[in-house]
């Protein structure tokens, strides 16, 4: 059952927001999520192997944060609220069992 | 034409997967609702475990919306709402919210981390449910204090199998 397509991350974010106005930010990654529970055909327990973090950092600062547990669905679809500050960059970081992580980042114009 | 045969052979797989899935999640789902019956009415069972998680005081509040569907036709991916009635001031917001699906074999589900004036509180997202159950959501706010919302929700199969 372990398919071995490379997890793709994808965020749908605005690229100008006003100043002070709350913005939406819908991250997705296309993710397995093997949550460590399920046998193979042979009865051995497949390993887990989830996103176990995400972070969005904007200039820098950490600005939202999401721990998942076993029970997130597979592809785990996330979708917050910011508030636009001032202009710069949006980072999103997700990271994997075992330490590897996927990120993408995006330009922000404040205005 | 050979992409035709590829998206085929796919959607084949996942088709066969999704309705052993099905047939296995349909006897599970009759079990739980048996035992769903007499315990579970008031989700107290579930507050229990959770507020031994928290290690404190649990207060049940309507600041939090947690907002699932009462019934979904399957336990991989329900959709998952939740905002709560905060300023996000220095003074008076929230840190995080955790949920819970004390049904489930492992409890904990997510934990949403936010920041003052940065971040609103509120997000959508998609999650597992083994068997008909609450879901609960637990907000710490940045007083230590603990407000706590429940949800039932009656997934048809197991998501977690």
């Amino acid at each position: 059952m372990a398919t071995m397509f490379t997890p793709t991350p994808r965020v749908q974010v605005p690229s100008v927001a006003a100043k002070g106005e709350i913005f939406q930010v819908k991250a997705l990654i296309s993710h397995q999520m093997e949550t460590g529970l399920r046998r193979d055909p042979k009865g051995d327990v497949i390993p887990r192997k989830i996103i176990n973090k995400f972070a969005c950092r904007y200039n820098d600062i950490v600005v939202f944060g999401v721990d998942l547990h076993e029970a997130m669905a597979a592809n785990p679809y996330i979708e917050f609220y910011l508030r636009a500050t001032e202009s710069g960059r949006l980072e999103f970081i997700w990271e994997e069992d075992g330490g590897h992580t996927y990120a993408l980042t995006h330009q922000l114009t404040v205005g | 034409m050979v992409e035709e045969t590829k998206a085929n052979t796919v959607s084949f797989t996942r088709r066969a997967v999704l309705t052993a899935a099905a047939t296995a999640g349909a006897g599970l789902a009759g079990d739980a609702f048996i035992s769903t019956v007499d315990a579970s009415d008031t989700g107290d069972d579930g507050v229990a475990i959770v507020k031994q998680l928290a290690g404190r005081t649990l207060v049940e509040s309507d600041r939090i919306h947690l907002v699932m569907p009462r019934t979904f036709p399957n336990g991989y991916t329900v959709p998952l709402s939740l905002e709560i009635d905060c300023p996000m001031t220095e003074a008076d917001h929230v840190r995080n919210v955790r949920v819970f699906a004390p049904r489930n074999p492992l409890i904990e589900v997510v934990c949403f981390h936010f920041a003052p004036r940065r971040s609103e509180p509120r997000v959508s997202t998609r999650i597992r449910l083994a068997e008909p159950q609450y879901v609960l959501a637990v907000a710490e706010m940045n007083d230590g204090a603990l407000l706590m919302n429940k949800t039932w929700v009656e997934a048809a199969t197991n998501g977690c199998a």
